[in-house]
């Protein structure tokens, strides 16, 4: 162990002094220095110490913004697993503790309404609705019009294309005869 | 909803004589909505007198004068429509309109001549109607005594094209 004493000193610088001699004394204020301090922790009161510090009067004297501006976010949120909170979060939970009817109950429908375009895509989605419905029924009459107009011609023996379809300001005169076998040439 | 525009017996019927049962619907359309508007009027009118003079006061009562309001009531109805548009509240629902014989818009004298005949063509079981089957031009016959045919107004390839958009529309969602 004598014999090593050089070595731990290569082998340790910061564990041995560099001064030869010394170690044993330093080892005696070692254990000097921890047994006062035991005895002077043991001897403090921590609630009587701790109710004399004016924690606002420090909290006042930190710098938070300094402190914040130094706080790389970026770098902090860069590092989160998002997706593992994520997993860990039980949203049916939340969800059954939150008050729905509350936060609907808090909502300004009206007011909602005006300030978005929503009040406009009722209004076109139910002109819509009225339109379709109004084409079908017109469709349905157009059709049941030429079904009679068909049997009507049938039994009358006419010919469909020999009946003008509508008056001449509103749908042109008819073609002549030359035109319509010849192709107008 | 499920639409059911045909494809092609629709398209471009715009300015083309109108059909019976087209014609049929919209009178009946108008017969309901002018007794509908009587009916509140007479009800309206009682109302009231009953509440100026404080006395039971009955419509049934007075039925020469209520049948005399319900003729010039008809009349202001059909006249007054078909002067200023060519059409009624029932034919604009089923889209069609009454015009001149060569298509041009009718004016407020054809539209009265045509109000007041319009009663003559359900004289004898309504035969007066059935020139819109037989005839070529779909004449009834206070058509031909005021110089009015009845054309669609309605724009069924207007109509194709919204029914394509919307399936469009709905096939894209």
């Amino acid at each position: 162990m004598g014999s090593c004493r050089h070595a731990l000193a290569v082998c340790d610088p910061v564990g041995v002094s560099p001064m030869p001699g010394t170690g044993r004394l330093e080892q005696l204020a070692q254990a000097v220095a921890e047994r006062v301090v035991t005895l002077v922790l043991d001897s403090i009161d921590m609630d009587e110490l701790l109710s004399r510090v004016d924690v606002d009067a420090i909290v006042s004297k930190v710098d938070v913004d300094g402190l914040i501006d130094r706080v790389d976010v970026d770098k902090i949120v860069s590092r989160v697993d998002v997706e593992k909170i994520i997993d860990r979060v039980d949203v049916e939970k939340i969800i059954d503790r939150v008050d729905v009817k509350k936060i609907i109950d808090r909502v300004d429908i009206d007011a909602l309404i005006e300030q978005t375009e929503l009040g406009t895509i009722i209004a076109r989605s139910t002109s819509g609705v009225a339109s379709e419905v109004l084409d079908v029924v017109r469709a349905q009459g157009v059709g049941l019009d030429d079904f009679i107009a068909r049997w009507v011609n049938r039994v009358l023996r006419r010919s469909s294309t020999d009946s003008p379809v509508g008056p001449p300001a509103l749908v042109g005169r008819p073609p002549p005869v030359a035109e319509l076998t010849t192709g107008g040439r | 909803m499920t639409s059911v525009v045909p494809d092609e017996p629709v398209q471009g019927r715009q300015g083309h004589y109108a059909g019976a049962v087209t014609r049929l619907v919209a009178f009946g359309a108008d017969v309901g909505a002018s007794w509908g508007l009587f009916t509140v009027g007479a009800a309206a009118l009682t109302f009231s007198i009953e509440l100026v003079t404080g006395a039971k006061f009955s419509l049934t009562d007075h039925q020469l004068a209520s049948l005399v309001a319900l003729a010039m009531w008809e009349f202001l109805y059909f006249a007054y429509q078909w002067s200023l548009g060519g059409k009624t509240i029932g034919m604009a629902v089923l889209g069609i309109r009454v015009v001149r014989t060569d298509g041009m818009p009718i004016g407020p004298r054809q539209a009265v001549v045509r109000t007041l005949t319009l009663p003559l063509s359900f004289l004898l079981l309504g035969l007066g109607f059935i020139g819109i089957l037989l005839n070529r031009d779909r004449h009834a016959f206070h058509d031909r005594l005021a110089g009015t045919v009845v054309v669609y107004s309605w724009d069924a390839r207007a109509a194709r094209l919204r029914w394509l958009a919307r399936r469009d529309t709905g096939a894209a969602a």
